[in-house]
């Protein structure tokens, strides 16, 4: 109990006060108290407490006069992670150093060279965040990550770019910090700078030896030539998020990373987004994340997936539909398509046949490769007139429901 | 700082530096300074001249007589209005600025830029400071000006040496709200722990061995000098002390900004 409290609970120093100081000093006195409540309510219901176990912080709060032990809980026993999770919130700070990334070189697993790998990434935000990470990013590819809200993409990100620092693990990129560019999903900045004054602040900060040709030329890359010497603070937020963009392109990095970067634009500003990434394709590695699964199918050539802060899969978005794929196909045929369901019904390698319409049939394999041997032998010996065959939802979205969709664990 | 030509117009090169020029001619803060600085300076001493009359006027029939004011009142007038108001805005606008985590977007942009975070707080508190210590300059030069005028002259010599009191002590001022902005994000919680730190001093400046030493000493020397009820001698430690606070906040500040995560 603290003096103050004990003051309080036997009425003690306040019996001897004026009538007239009792009002004035109430409000003070629940002030306080409520302090320390709160710090203890706090302190029962965090998963972890920074500096000294819990025990030692509820002493702490409960013996040191109030409020200077709540004060020193909150300040420096407080776990800002989990006051981060529970608030889904970004994390506060942390008394430790810097992060410090391992620059790795030349590291080519299976022939590949890869310009970031994760080893056992993990960010716990007390049950959230990213669990056991092992990413590897081809150096020159354009990596999509895809996963649902709160899966852990931002996150992920978010310690790639050295802004967050991993709760274990490591992270090696095999590129010079410099040379590793960051564009947030919201990017921000003083309203009352000009576009050109925004690049140019960027890339003097990353490249100061190139001239304003660079500035020009991604602000012309990024859309907004015509807009450079206008006040960012009248841009819209699509304007904005080009602008972010040639901040990044701004210093020729070797290492892109994109935080969602068509979510803020209109349907052509986000093709001409989509057609600039896919055209660094080779010359810069680009790592972007989006919900947009057309967005990713449309421009990376390797997938990676989390669920609930777990890579469920990584690979080329091909191998992906592949392995995904359901041993489904629509077959649309000129004519009677009647004939050709009953043979197909016959077959030993289908499993189910189903009319789609008046000319169109669905058809169920037990495999893959069943079903792209079986379907030409059996239309030929129908004799039936093929319009078009074709898997059915053969899309990245399908394979990514597969893998996060419920029942999956 | 090289320039070039853009379209037919010259065009400067961006740094971190013209970035907080930029912030302070670009935005009402220089203004919002000087002309508040400068007001007060303007004011105080015609309020305290005039004082008995204005108290005349409103006191429904009731006198209220003092003793005809002195230059030294003028100037404490001043003092007294610029170090609480004044002081409010120079935190409000130094919160503003050295809360670069306030927005992830900005954050990210700034902090994936530079190596350090004190390459990003030592131009915001040494151009606030810098602008607070002109306002501060300013206003009392208008204060002089008027005291002169109506109350009698003041004195050069601790006229000068209260003005580099309390240019210090604005400057410890933004360093404190320096060290704020590493516990809090917002422009309004780093304002208010920086108010708090500093409303926090001159309750200690009561303890009799503490005051001399205190950062707040400064806050009365104009005054104290100008009277001659002080040397510029007894104001040194509190001046040594506030040089070696401030730069003790800016150094706690930017470690903990380096480790903070965005």
């Amino acid at each position: 109990m603290t003096a103050l409290s004990l003051a309080v609970a036997h009425g003690g120093p306040l019996r001897h006060l004026p009538a007239v100081l009792a009002p004035a000093l109430v409000p003070i006195l629940v002030l306080v108290l409520g302090l320390d409540v709160f710090c203890l309510v706090n302190l029962v219901r965090a998963k972890s407490v920074r500096n000294a176990p819990k025990l030692a912080w509820a002493i702490v709060i409960l013996a040191v006069s109030a409020p200077i032990g709540a004060l020193l809980y909150l300040f420096f026993g407080m776990n800002r992670g989990d006051r981060a999770a529970t608030a889904a919130s970004v994390a506060a700070a942390d008394p430790a150093p810097p992060i410090a990334p391992v620059v790795l070189t030349g590291r080519t697993p299976a022939g590949t060279p890869l310009i970031v790998t994760t080893s056992g990434l993990t960010k716990d935000y007390g049950g959230n965040g990213l669990f056991s990470v092992d990413l590897a990013v081809p150096r020159g590819s354009v990596y999509g990550l895809v996963g649902l809200n709160g899966a852990g993409k931002t996150t992920l990100l978010s310690i790639l770019s050295a802004t967050r620092r991993p709760t274990a693990g490591s992270v090696n990129v095999a590129v010079d910090r410099r040379r590793v560019a960051v564009c947030p999903d919201v990017p921000d900045f003083d309203g009352w700078l000009t576009a050109r004054e925004v690049v140019d602040l960027a890339c003097v900060l990353i490249a100061p030896d190139l001239g304003e040709v660079a500035v020009s030329a991604a602000l012309r890359t990024a859309g907004l030539a015509d807009a450079a010497d206008r006040r960012v603070g009248a841009f819209s937020r699509g304007m904005v998020q080009r602008l972010g963009l040639a901040c990044a392109l701004v210093g020729d990095p070797e290492l892109l990373i994109l935080d969602e970067p068509t979510s803020a634009l209109d349907p052509v500003g986000r093709a001409d987004m989509l057609d600039l990434v896919a055209s660094l394709r080779g010359q810069r590695t680009v790592i972007f994340s989006s919900h947009i699964l057309a967005d990713v199918q449309r421009v990376a050539d390797h997938v990676g997936i989390l669920r609930d802060g777990r890579l469920v899969y990584q690979g080329t978005a091909r191998d992906l539909i592949d392995t995904y794929l359901s041993p489904r196909w629509l077959i649309r045929i000129a004519g009677d398509a009647a004939p050709v369901a009953a043979a197909m019904a016959r077959a030993g390698w289908v499993t189910s046949v189903a009319s789609a319409g008046p000319d169109v049939i669905r058809v169920d394999a037990i495999s893959m490769e069943a079903g792209e041997r079986g379907i030409p032998a059996v239309l030929a010996a129908c004799g039936a007139r093929q319009v078009s065959c074709e898997p059915d939802a053969a899309d990245l979205e399908s394979a990514f429901l597969a893998l996060t969709g419920p029942g999956r664990s | 700082m090289t320039s070039t030509a853009t379209a037919g117009v010259r065009y400067r090169r961006m740094n971190l530096w013209r970035l907080e020029w930029l912030r302070l001619v670009r935005t009402p803060r220089a203004v919002s300074l000087a002309v508040l600085f400068v007001a007060i300076g303007l004011l105080e001493p015609v309020v305290t001249k005039y004082e008995n009359t204005i108290f005349a006027h409103l006191g429904n029939g009731v006198r209220i007589s003092s003793p005809p004011p002195t230059p030294a009142d003028g100037l404490n007038a001043y003092v007294s209005e610029v170090l609480l108001v004044g002081l409010i805005l120079v935190v409000v606008l130094a919160a503003g600025a050295l809360t670069f985590d306030a927005s992830q977007g900005r954050a990210i942009f700034l902090r994936t830029r530079v190596a350090s975070s004190w390459q990003l707080l030592a131009p915001r508190a040494a151009v606030t400071a810098a602008a607070a210590a002109v306002a501060y300059l300013l206003g009392t030069l208008a204060a002089w000006y008027e005291t002169s005028l109506l109350l009698g002259s003041l004195p050069a010599a601790p006229m000068l040496a209260g003005l580099l009191c309390g240019a210090v002590y604005l400057g410890f001022a933004v360093a404190v709200t320096a060290l704020a902005a590493s516990f809090a994000r917002s422009t309004i919680a780093t304002s208010g722990i920086a108010f708090m730190i500093l409303l926090i001093l001159p309750v200690l400046g009561n303890v009799r061995v503490l005051g001399r030493w205190l950062p707040s000493a400064l806050v009365n020397a104009p005054v104290g000098l100008v009277s001659g009820a002080q040397q510029l001698g007894y104001y040194w430690p509190a001046l040594v002390v506030a040089a070696m606070a401030s730069a003790a906040a800016l150094a706690v500040a930017t470690r903990r900004l380096n480790a903070r995560e965005v």
